[in-house]
């Protein structure tokens, strides 16, 4: 079959690899209707997520039809149109009981990398680095989905292929990231990054009662998307000084829970940007953490920040004197899908939330090193490029 | 055709990702000091599995332990707060890395069979061409050890 492969830094290649096969008895097979790029892949194709092998499937983010079921699976049948959770679950160890499904004691083959890293080992996440599982990615004709009863759903009839694909990780990073952090009906809401996650945690924020949203980026494109999709207020970074205009917007307070949905390669404008860059660049650092920083001295006292965006290991100069002071909640965590595509799809099926318009881009998966391309740099309004394998 | 130079590569990799277990930067992770070698060694690995204590005996126990036989000890114990059951291991004597890599992989697959029935097989997968270079397979040889590796 043709998949997505990852050669080396900043290379793509589109490859004719083995089909997968069910290994286990709770996998499916799916034949791959939809799959994206994520802004978490980027940090993979720039290096700065390790454990890549030359060759390795990626894309995590998809949506199929199943077409072949292991001899445990329960609750899906061959014909099924599900969306699947980007990261791998068991469903039967104390972390996935808690609906905490990243942390998954059971789905990550390789725990004495991550173990090393952080002290813990998370759980697995398909078509990412070696440190977490190294499973084959989606970009590809098929894929191999373990524990699928709990990863996957059945998407409703009235839900297109185009709008479902986005709940198996945009939304439902979006969703953990509104819900963990705390965000209460009559809140205010800012969010760092315009990306489809950021775009979905303020469409979110909003859904479950948030009074005023918003949203900082500078692109002019994801920002639009963001007033006429989201609802949100925008802020563009780079001609404004985002503290202060939160302070002028909120009555002096700032937000009551800041989301941060950049991740590991904020840009910055000014000295700082730069230097954060280089401290990177030379591997003094291995995360530029400027919107997290930023979220931190926007925020109200006792309020809430939350990193969404991916982090690899270590940062520096980070407030923490504010977080301490100000009385502030922190908190990060990748995204429980499980917790969370249910009520995506009833809300997508009930028009509330659309995602369409992310997929800016969609091509066919031999276009996927072009796509990525767009993608990276932001080029011809790319939000998200989208293959049909 | 073998390749020493790439089997080495290999292999360091996963004498590297154990060694990286016990480094201590300053600066990075814990400030306390390091245990020696002896007491490292001879610390009780442990699991918490959910399930009722009922359902793991120390005379009736997952085969991969059961693998390891007379060499290791195991305690069963209730874990506090509804979290299930502790299973601890440790050797009776002083063990090698390569023991306590198998006591490690073998909790933890014990842990999967107790919770989800099975454990979770990877190969084959699906994968592009490999490029046999060190650093490729300096990579392999990392994932080799990764089961076996860890703070466990």
């Amino acid at each position: 079959m043709k998949a997505v492969t990852w050669t080396g830094i900043n290379q793509l290649s589109v490859e004719d690899v083995p089909e997968p096969q069910i290994l286990n008895d709770h996998d499916v097979i799916l034949k791959v209707r939809r799959t994206t790029t994520c802004g978490s892949d980027l940090h993979l194709l720039s290096g700065y997520i390790p454990f890549m092998r030359a060759g390795d499937v990626i894309g995590h983010e998809f949506m199929g039809e199943v077409v072949e079921v292991g001899k445990a699976v329960r609750e899906r049948k061959v014909g099924d149109r599900v969306v699947v959770a980007s990261f791998v679950s068991c469903g039967n160890c104390w972390y996935c009981r808690q609906e905490m499904y990243s942390l998954c004691d059971n789905s990550n083959p390789n725990p004495g990398i991550t173990e090393g890293l952080w002290g813990q080992s998370i759980g697995g996440c398909i078509g990412y680095s070696h440190a977490v599982g190294g499973y084959a990615g989606s970009h590809a004709e098929y894929v191999r989905v373990p524990y699928a009863d709990v990863g996957s759903f059945v998407v409703p009839d009235g839900v297109s292929d185009d709008r479902a694909l986005f709940a198996s990780d945009a939304a439902s990073t979006a969703f953990t990231g509104v819900d963990l952090g705390g965000v209460r009906p009559g809140d205010t809401v800012a969010v760092w990054g315009a990306g489809g996650v950021g775009q979905l945690a303020a469409r979110i924020s909003a859904i479950v009662g948030a009074a005023q949203v918003f949203v900082v980026d500078r692109l002019p494109e994801r920002l639009e998307q963001a007033r006429t999709h989201a609802g949100a207020e925008t802020i563009d970074y780079t001609t404004t000084d985002v503290a202060a205009e939160l302070r002028e917007r909120t009555g002096g307070r700032g937000p009551d829970v800041c989301i941060e949905a950049v991740g590991m390669e904020a840009h910055a404008p000014g000295a700082h940007g730069v230097y954060d860059q280089v401290k990177q660049q030379l591997r003094l650092q291995t995360d530029r953490p400027t919107a997290v920083r930023e979220a931190v001295m926007a925020c109200r006292k006792g309020g809430s920040v939350f990193t969404l965006g991916v982090f690899a290991s270590m940062v520096d100069k980070f407030p923490l004197g504010a977080i301490m002071n100000k009385g502030l909640t922190l908190r990060g965590a990748q995204v429980h899908g499980p917790r969370y595509i249910p009520r995506l799809l009833e809300l997508m099926e009930r028009d509330e939330l659309v995602t369409e318009h992310l997929a800016t881009h969609v091509m066919p998966l031999s276009e996927a090193p072009r796509g990525y391309e767009l993608f990276k740099e932001k080029q011809d309004g790319c939000v998200r490029a989208v293959f049909t394998p | 055709m073998p390749n020493p130079l790439l089997d080495r590569a290999a292999d360091l990799g996963g004498t590297l990702l154990n060694r990286l277990q016990g480094l201590k930067l300053p600066g990075v992770g814990t400030a306390s000091v390091s245990d020696d070698p002896e007491r490292a060694a001879r610390r009780w690995r442990a699991v918490t599995v959910l399930c009722s204590p009922a359902d793991v005996r120390v005379d009736d126990l997952p085969a991969p332990l059961v693998a390891l036989g007379s060499l290791v000890e195991v305690r069963v114990t209730p874990a506090p707060g509804d979290k299930g059951t502790e299973i601890a291991a440790r050797y009776r004597a002083t063990p090698s890395d390569e023991e306590l890599g198998r006591l490690r992989a073998a909790l933890r697959a014990s842990k999967q069979l107790l919770e989800t029935g099975e454990v979770l097989r990877m190969d084959p997968r699906p994968h592009g061409e490999r490029k046999q270079t060190p650093q490729g397979r300096l990579l392999d040889g990392v994932v080799a050890n990764a089961k076996k590796e860890g703070v466990l």
